[in-house]
């Protein structure tokens, strides 16, 4: 029998029965999506975008010494003399920040179109949590090359952290692993950006998939069935392999779905190679603890707390943020309503734009000043 | 022509009185005559340029008058004037408060230790009274002695580790001098540039005679027409200097390093410099040219020798540049700016002739029928030929970096090239063309070595770019299949 099935089915043929994973890959593809399910494959290209940073992460750890004496110099080398460093050092660098966009893209997809409502609130928290991640990633990375801008935008953005009530000055010990940024901040940074920080991000992007196919995707313009209710509005997204395709509503996930994400997948490499090619990672001058530069300034994604430091008590500055990103995590507890329908959500709807102009024209002012 | 037979008769008149006259009291009084013939030849000298020709050593210094120290009543604490002064009228409110912030005030030095008078009493007939020593507000050559009384004390001066000497140098100063010998109060006293009841610490930097301070100060008399209209000094001297390399560094870069009047003039002993002190005091700060300027063959011809000031200036002194070798078109020459006219084989340097900027270049000496002209042509090839790989290599280096290389070793090379080709520029002071020639040549190696390591930083990129057109065509031939394949599955799900 076994032999029959390798003979006719090639490899998948030899490897089913030593593996047998078959039940579960189909019960991972197939599945069916609502065709009127607008994702703009903004998850998936951050998870494609995750992937790209541990692959170039894994390569540029070969190369890279975590310690103030060898980093700036094992940097220089890696994007100067390494066959194409540049490349991979670039793409680390440019897949960072295009992976913070996406993420928060996602973000905005699923407030906009209130995919967060019940029944996958789980998810969304699981979602800002690995929003959270995503910026430690570039917190924490962003020190490693260990030039000017490397250290005194970790020196200003440790000082930040050290500015929140209560937790403030520890949260900042810890961080810094002593009042400044030294070796220990280099060392801890390195250790959370290439151990922990992609550990915990694996396991929660894990358990953030596996909810999503447990749950399916959310129907843009009809809130989902309750347990109870009289008339079910639409049918279930998800299926078995054996339920008919007979719903035009629903599309299978393998290949059609798969093939959408894949196609955006090779639009994303092109533009990362173009990024990578035309606008090179750059390096300043080595760290150095005692030239302050005239201009530090952070990175794009951390411009708008920085411009809102500048023009509100300091205390606003460092507690707005803090309780915006609260908020935004227990939001499905706050707005348990089953509407989904962006014109029918005027007060969620109009605060979150507002709240995104503010951080827009905030970054924007920030990079002007 | 006049000028320079006058300066040709007092050149013969210094002379002879050095050479014939023994007395030393003869010397002194010929020499206060040569002092009075520099003030009049700088009035001529639109830069302020000394007169070249007064080679002459410094002067005997007048024997300065005793300081006048002011003897008053004092119980160690009391100030009585400050109290009384403060309820008096607005304006004496004002100096009292002014005196209680200065370092005078601050450090104890009570009105009294210049004005005489009994701080001790609160009766105005007593603290006021002549028989308490009050003099008022005391002249201006006695203000003198009084700040002198304390200030040449080394045991009072000693716990605020202040130089003793200034009053002592002030009376060799030019103001000083005039103060002295001509009774003229209108020059500068110790009040005029401290300040009186506001007088500020040097270091501070409010205080007018802090270093970035100092050249407004001297202006506001040295740029006042009708005050200096008796002395026949020129005044543009702050507007030259402002736009000069010391200038701007001072007042605009704010570099303390930088000089200011005080560095080249003195302070309390101000008094335009030498010729034959100027080179010791460019020398001051540029040591290293100084010592590359006295192997020169320049430095051996004693009196008749260039100075740092006949090539870059006084108060005008510019960035130096391969343009001080030549003039832009033929220089108008004339023998007598070098050669004496009675006996060519005599040199002399005619400074007037370096006035003019433009005219401030090797070629105004080394006209090109002279020997020595070959050689400025070599020295100037040299440098010429190093500015020019360093500035080629400067350019594709900011070309590499714009297109987002990496350029940290061509910044070291280039470096190493501007330090080789400052070297080879301040060894044009030792005017030797072998020695230029040999470190010209080396800035000109490091230089296109640094252009080189940026030439291949550029072929990178461009090769960079091209070999991404070739990914980015791969993943649109990739891009355009899954999409026709897409299509066929969307067809199929449908139909």
């Amino acid at each position: 029998m076994t032999g029959e099935a390798e003979r006719d089915g090639g490899m998948t043929g030899w490897l089913e029965p030593r593996l047998r994973l078959g039940p579960v890959l189909g019960a991972a593809l197939h599945v069916r999506v609502p065709m009127a399910a607008r994702t703009y494959y903004f998850g998936g290209i951050a998870l494609f975008l995750f992937a790209i940073q541990v692959v170039t992460g894994t390569l540029l750890a070969l190369y890279y010494k975590p310690t103030p004496d060898a980093a700036f110099e094992s940097v220089k080398f890696i994007t100067s003399d390494v066959s194409f460093g540049w490349l991979i050092r670039s793409m680390h660098h440019w897949g960072a920040n295009l992976m913070i966009l996406f993420v928060v893209a996602h973000l905005l997809r699923v407030f906009f179109q209130a995919a967060y409502k019940f029944p996958r609130e789980i998810t969304w928290v699981i979602g800002v949590g690995l929003l959270g991640l995503t910026l430690a990633f570039g917190f924490t990375g962003y020190l490693l090359p260990w030039d000017q801008r490397a250290y005194w935008a970790t020196v200003v953005g440790t000082e930040i952290a050290g500015s929140v009530p209560l937790v403030g000055e520890p949260l900042m010990l810890l961080l810094r692993g002593g009042m400044d940024v030294t070796e220990a901040t280099l060392s801890r940074f390195f250790g959370i950006h290439v151990l922990a920080l992609p550990l915990i991000m694996a396991g929660l992007v894990g358990v953030h998939l596996l909810l999503v196919h447990q749950l399916g995707l959310a129907h843009p313009k009809r809130p989902e069935p309750r347990q109870g209710d009289p008339t079910p509005s639409t049918p279930s997204t998800r299926s078995t392999p054996s339920t008919p395709a007979t719903d035009e509503r629903l599309r299978p996930f393998w290949p059609h779905y798969l093939l959408d994400e894949l196609i955006a997948w090779y639009v994303l490499l092109g533009i990362l190679v173009v990024l990578a090619s035309m606008f090179p990672a750059g390096l300043e001058e080595e760290a150095n603890a005692l030239e302050t530069p005239a201009h530090i300034k952070p990175e794009w994604y951390f411009l708008a707390v920085y411009e809102l430091l500048k023009h509100v008590p300091r205390i606003v500055g460092i507690l707005l943020p803090v309780v915006g990103i609260g908020l935004l995590t227990v939001w499905p507890f706050l707005d348990r309503s089953p509407e989904v329908l962006a014109r029918r959500r005027k007060v969620a709807v109009g605060g979150a734009t507002l709240v995104l102009a503010a951080g827009i024209g905030l970054t924007i002012w920030g990079y002007v000043s | 022509m006049r000028r320079d037979v006058l300066r040709g008769r007092f050149t013969l008149v210094r002379r002879a009185v050095a050479f014939v006259l023994p007395s030393a009291a003869l010397v002194a009084l010929v020499l206060l005559a040569v002092a009075g013939s520099a003030g009049s030849a700088s009035a001529q000298d639109p830069t302020g340029s000394p007169d070249p020709s007064a080679t002459a050593g410094p002067a005997a210094p007048p024997v300065p008058p005793a300081p006048t120290p002011i003897v008053h009543p004092s119980d160690g604490s009391s100030n009585t004037c400050y109290d009384c002064h403060l309820a008096v009228n607005d304006r004496q409110k004002a100096i009292s408060e002014t005196w209680k912030n200065s370092i005078h005030g601050a450090g104890g030095i009570g009105c009294a230790d210049c004005h005489g008078g009994d701080p001790t009493s609160d009766q105005v007939t007593v603290s006021m009274s002549e028989e308490a020593g009050y003099i008022g507000t005391p002249g201006r050559e006695r203000t003198v002695g009084v700040c002198g009384s304390c200030h040449s004390d080394p045991e009072r001066m000693r716990r605020y580790n202040l130089p003793t000497d200034q009053y002592a140098k002030y009376w060799r100063s030019v103001h000083g001098e005039r103060l002295a010998t001509s009774r003229d109060d209108r020059v500068a006293i110790c009040i005029d540039c401290h300040g009186s009841h506001d007088v500020k610490k040097v270091a501070d930097s409010t205080s007018p005679v802090y270093p970035v301070n100092v050249p407004r100060l001297c202006a506001s008399c040295h740029a006042d027409a009708d005050r200096m209209k008796p002395y026949g000094i020129p005044t543009d001297q702050f507007d030259v200097y402002q736009g000069s390399v010391h200038g701007v560094a001072l007042l605009t870069n704010l570099d303390v390093r930088a000089p200011s009047c005080a560095s080249c003039h003195g302070s309390h002993d101000a008094r335009p410099p030498r010729d034959t002190e100027v080179v010791d005091v460019c020398g001051k700060c540029h040591t290293a040219t100084q010592a590359l300027y006295e192997e020169s063959r320049h430095a051996e011809l004693g009196p008749a020798s260039p100075k740092c000031w006949t090539c870059h200036g006084t108060h005008d002194v510019t960035q130096p540049g391969v343009r001080l070798f030549f003039h832009e078109a033929d220089a108008p020459y004339q023998c007598t700016t070098c050669h004496s006219a009675s006996d060519p084989s005599v040199l002399r340097i005619e400074l007037d002739r370096f006035e003019n900027e433009a005219d401030r270049r090797c070629d105004t000496c080394h006209h090109a029928r002279s020997t020595i002209y070959s050689q400025v042509e070599g020295i100037a090839g040299a440098l010429s030929g190093a500015q020019s790989a360093y500035d080629t290599a400067a350019a594709r280096i900011t070309e590499a970096a714009r297109l987002g290389m990496i350029v940290t070793d061509a910044d070291v090379a280039l470096s190493e090239a501007k330090t080789s080709l400052i070297q080879a520029q301040a060894a044009v002071h030792t005017t030797k063309l072998t020695v230029i020639s040999g470190l010209a040549t080396e800035a000109e190696s490091k230089a296109v070595g640094a252009s080189d390591m940026a030439g291949a930083k550029i072929d990178e990129s461009v090769f960079r770019r091209g070999a991404m057109v070739v990914v980015v065509v791969l993943i649109l031939v990739n891009v355009a299949a899954l999409y026709l394949v897409k299509r066929r599955l969307d067809r199929q799900l449908h139909g």
